[in-house]
């Protein structure tokens, strides 16, 4: 047998099992009751409120805690421990200080003095969301709807969450990296000059009027910005785990077709295995890159 | 296909139940979390450039510069090597020269003691032949004078004989002298001085 016909085979017999079981099983109509969007829903565990404002302990001010300790923890561990002939732990880490520092900071920023001012902020920012990211990724124990009776514990059941899928927390990444750009665009130009600077260069001879409208186009991107660079990391991640969630059985139940389980599921690991092994590290990657990049072009001496 | 309609058709119902909750959790930011993140990720900044990225640069620094010496100290021993063996090679050279320097003058050395000896043998031989003859000569020339006084006195002797008188010393010298003057020796000496003549 050619390996042309076993894979045809091999298909022929996995879809033959998937229509036997859509006959066996059947359809048990739409389910009302399953609400995939929960799984993002943040119920508050500890109720904490200060001046009005809603601090409650949720899950993904879990997250962020864990990103958080498990940041610092790694990054400190490492560091205390820095061999001449690494692991290859160390070796890994040593890569991505590397690539945060030389790739990510001098690569954007070609002024040494700012590189070396903005180093730590960029490569934390780099690790940070690459930490959140990824325990995103961990099976954890944090969802209180539907808990598990283990031995008379209710221990909440197993779910997949990031804090980076909701949308507060890359905003406010988004905000001080919006912030930061601005203020040493400012200290670098003073005031006028930065805000000069926004215009593109080669419209020295253009008349003022044409200038003030590229310059409010130029002032829209700015603000654009703050969406873009919050929601495109925001909406990657959440868009991965809402494709895990549907691909590794939700959209079965959801349906109510069993069935579609066979076939989304191969689907589902292959969904696991590209947000684990590509889209975890490129968004954290990107949200530095375009930082760095923001703040080197608010400093530079050309626009 | 289906599956996607499905799920879209699933986002847009969902997009509108929220509306109906007046603003989809999903997408609505809440200032409570985003505080906790400004907090957690201002500890996490602090403490990776107070303790971890400085230790992790320094490590690297320290490793960077640890490689370049090693690099530097190696080329610098290599340099070294190459001036030794550069030196090696030039003392062998001056060696080899300085051999064949030795073999060549040696050689010349033989050459010249061995014309010399044969030139002083042969100098020693003529010497040895010219004493000889010289020898040959005197004992030539003594024979020749015992010879002489013999006949001399054979001729006094045979004189007296004859003329019963016996001479005196001086007439007797004369007549010898005058005798022998006639008498021609030249055959004699012949033997000894063919070579001389």
């Amino acid at each position: 047998m050619t390996r042309k016909a076993k894979i045809f085979l091999g298909v022929g017999i996995y879809f033959a099992i998937l229509i036997l079981l859509l006959v066996v099983l059947g359809n048990e109509g739409k389910n009302e009751s399953f609400q995939p969007q929960n799984e993002f829903k943040l119920d508050p565990w500890i109720s904490i409120e200060i001046a009005g404002i809603d601090l409650s302990i949720n899950k993904a001010v879990l997250y962020l805690l864990l990103a958080c300790g498990l940041t610092i923890g790694a990054m400190t561990f490492i560091a205390s421990r820095m061999q001449r002939e690494p692991n290859k732990i160390q070796m890994a880490v040593e890569l991505a200080y590397d690539l945060t520092r030389n790739n990510i900071t001098r690569g954007n920023i070609p002024d040494e003095r700012l590189a070396q001012r903005w180093f730590p902020f960029l490569a934390t920012l780099f690790f940070f969301i690459w930490f959140s990211n990824m325990i995103g990724f961990l099976p954890l124990p944090i969802n209180t709807e539907h808990k598990i009776d283990i031995f008379g514990l209710e221990v909440p059941s197993l779910a997949l969450y990031a804090a980076t899928a909701n949308l507060s927390i890359p905003l406010v990444l988004t905000l001080v990296v919006w912030f930061s750009y601005h203020v040493e665009g400012i200290r670098a130009k003073g005031f006028i000059g930065y805000l000069k600077s926004w215009l593109p260069p080669g419209l020295e001879s253009m008349n003022p009027a044409a200038k003030a409208f590229i310059f409010v186009i130029e002032a829209v991107s700015q603000f654009a910005r703050l969406i873009s660079l919050s929601v495109r990391l925001f909406a990657n991640i959440l868009a991965g785990h809402l494709l895990l969630l549907f691909m590794g059985g939700g959209l079965a139940v959801l349906l109510g077709v069993a069935a579609l389980g066979l076939l989304t599921f191969p689907l589902a690991f292959f969904f696991f295995i590209l947000e684990v092994g590509l889209i975890a590290t490129l968004q954290a990657f990107i949200f530095s890159t375009l930082t760095a990049i923001y703040l080197g072009g608010a400093t530079a001496e050309t626009h | 296909m289906d599956l996607f309609a499905d799920m879209g058709a699933f986002l847009l119902a969902q997009a509108e139940g929220a509306e109906e909750e007046g603003g989809s959790f999903l997408v609505s930011p809440g200032l409570g979390l985003m505080i906790w993140t400004l907090l957690l990720f201002g500890i996490t900044l602090w403490v990776l450039s107070k303790v971890a990225f400085p230790r992790i640069g320094d490590a690297l620094e320290k490793r960077a510069s640890a490689i370049k010496e090693n690099i530097e100290a190696s080329e610098r021993r290599r340099q070294e090597a190459e001036q030794l063996l550069d030196e090696y090679r030039q003392r062998l050279r001056e060696a080899r020269e300085q051999a064949e320097d030795i073999v060549v003058r040696a050689r010349k050395a033989s050459e010249t003691a061995i014309a010399e000896a044969a030139s002083e043998g042969k100098a020693k031989r003529e010497e040895l032949v010219a004493a000889a003859r010289k020898d040959i000569e005197a004992e030539t020339r003594r024979s020749l004078e015992r010879i002489r006084s013999e006949v001399a006195d054979l001729t006094v002797l045979a004189t007296e004989k004859v003329t019963r008188k016996s001479l005196d010393d001086a007439d007797q010298k004369r007549l010898v002298q005058e005798a022998l003057a006639e008498v021609d020796f030249s055959a004699l000496a012949g033997n000894g001085t063919e070579d001389k003549a």
